[in-house]
């Protein structure tokens, strides 16, 4: 972490820096001209943070997770929208209730991090959201290969869903798929193999300790 | 004395949890058929993940938790002209969410704009329960939350007493919530990253 710091200011000279600091903040200022009171006081006060933080160290930028998505670091973002087809929403929720709100099969998608269920609009549409690491299309096989039942289930409340073997499955999530406009992660460049192998490390280091103790 | 009352219970459990199981499948007799099969060949492991019972919990007033991580999903109107302003303001900012690091408890964190920029969908993942959460981000960064969420549709700002009550009640509680490592914080997984680089540099050393 701290190495990565002290590497960046050598990617852009401070003047340089400082100027697209200026650029930011009077775009910014631009942007919330007709905002309302709250957000025009509030920007104000944050302003000169944020001029700080520009000038300080440009941070890595976002990038598209292939397809569709954002990505930042190794962290990619997926947010679905899809109507559900009538007594979907019934079905899919007994489903999940009865798993008691727990789906610890994700753990068999070595790639997957979080990942949500949210029903809105009276139960006619559902989110779908995770956080997952790389690219889209590798991700998309990696779910259908490690757990087609469950997708089958789930995806079977799906209005128009064709069926995760059709060939037109892709193109099904990829056109509900809406690309966030803002994503963080507070470590971008941890995949989920990674912080299973530190946390084998932290474990194997307190044994050792222990037994020099 | 727990474990007595354990196996006392057991056959009332297994009925239970076979009575669960018959109602799923009389729920998913109308269901695709693609759905019945693929019901019906998971359901063994559908059984034994009822027994279990590892269910997610509460992350206090509202949303789901699982292990030590927590899930919040928030759906909000725009006020007219209030996506284009944000999404200027994202596409300056990038990825500068240093506010976000500063509170400390914030693994991910999108803002999607939904139904032709109508709706923002806010969705984060973090650390332990919704009220110290909220309380962190009002007096941590506060600021930087009113002008992110000024253009949303009756916001009252961060240092108003209905803050709370506006948030929890644009909020929906997740059906379903997965966490491929809920036992860490964002905290503990910054020290294992410390630990790692602290690990490789020793044995480089003797190496």
């Amino acid at each position: 972490m701290s190495t990565a710091t002290a590497l960046k200011p050598s990617l852009s000279t401070a003047p340089e820096r400082n100027q697209s600091a200026e650029k930011m903040v009077q775009q910014l200022r631009e942007i919330f001209a007709d905002a309302p009171e709250l957000g025009k006081k509030a920007l104000e006060n944050v302003l000169r943070e944020i001029k700080e933080q520009v000038s300080e160290a440009p941070p890595p930028p976002i990038e598209s997770a292939g397809r569709v998505g954002a990505r930042l670091g190794k962290r990619s973002e997926l947010t679905i929208i899809v109507p559900l087809a009538p007594g979907g929403a019934k079905r899919l929720r007994a489903f999940l209730r009865l798993l008691g709100g727990n789906l610890n099969k994700g753990d068999k998608v070595g790639s997957l991090h979080d990942m949500r269920f949210v029903f809105f609009d009276s139960d006619t549409r559902l989110l779908f959201a995770t956080s997952f690491d790389g690219d889209w299309d590798p991700y998309i096989d990696d779910f259908v290969t490690s757990i087609p039942d469950y997708l089958d289930i789930i995806d079977s409340a799906w209005d128009g869903w064709p069926g995760i073997r059709h060939p037109g499955a892709k193109d099904y999530l990829a056109r509900h798929q809406i690309t966030a406009e803002g994503w963080y992660v507070a470590h971008p460049d941890l995949t989920v193999a990674e912080i299973h192998r530190l946390k084998r490390i932290g474990k194997a280091l307190e044994e050792f300790l222990d037994k020099v103790g | 004395m727990a474990t007595q009352t354990a196996i006392a219970n057991r056959p009332k459990q297994d009925l239970a949890v076979e009575q669960q199981i018959q109602k799923l499948r009389q729920i998913y007799a109308d269901a695709p058929e693609m759905g019945r099969v693929a019901l019906e060949k998971i359901m063994g492991e559908l059984e034994a993940a009822v027994y279990s019972q590892l269910k997610a919990s509460t992350a206090g007033r509202i949303g789901l938790r699982q292990g030590k991580v927590s899930e919040l999903t928030a759906i909000v109107k725009f006020t007219s002209g209030g996506a284009k302003r944000l999404r200027a303001l994202l596409n300056v900012l990038g990825n500068n969410f240093q506010g976000a690091d500063k509170v400390g408890t914030l693994h991910d964190m999108r803002f999607v704009f939904l139904d032709n920029d109508t709706k923002l969908l806010f969705a984060t993942a973090y650390d332990g329960d919704w009220d110290p959460y909220i309380d962190d981000f009002a007096t941590k960064i506060p600021d930087a939350l009113d002008v992110l969420f000024c253009d949303a549709e009756g916001y009252p700002g961060m240092h108003s007493p209905a803050v709370r009550d506006w948030i929890a009640g644009n909020q929906i509680t997740a059906d379903a919530w997965y966490v491929a490592s809920p036992n860490l914080t964002v905290a503990e997984t910054k020290r294992l990253e410390k630990v790692g680089g602290a690990v490789e540099e020793f044995l480089d050393k003797i190496g």
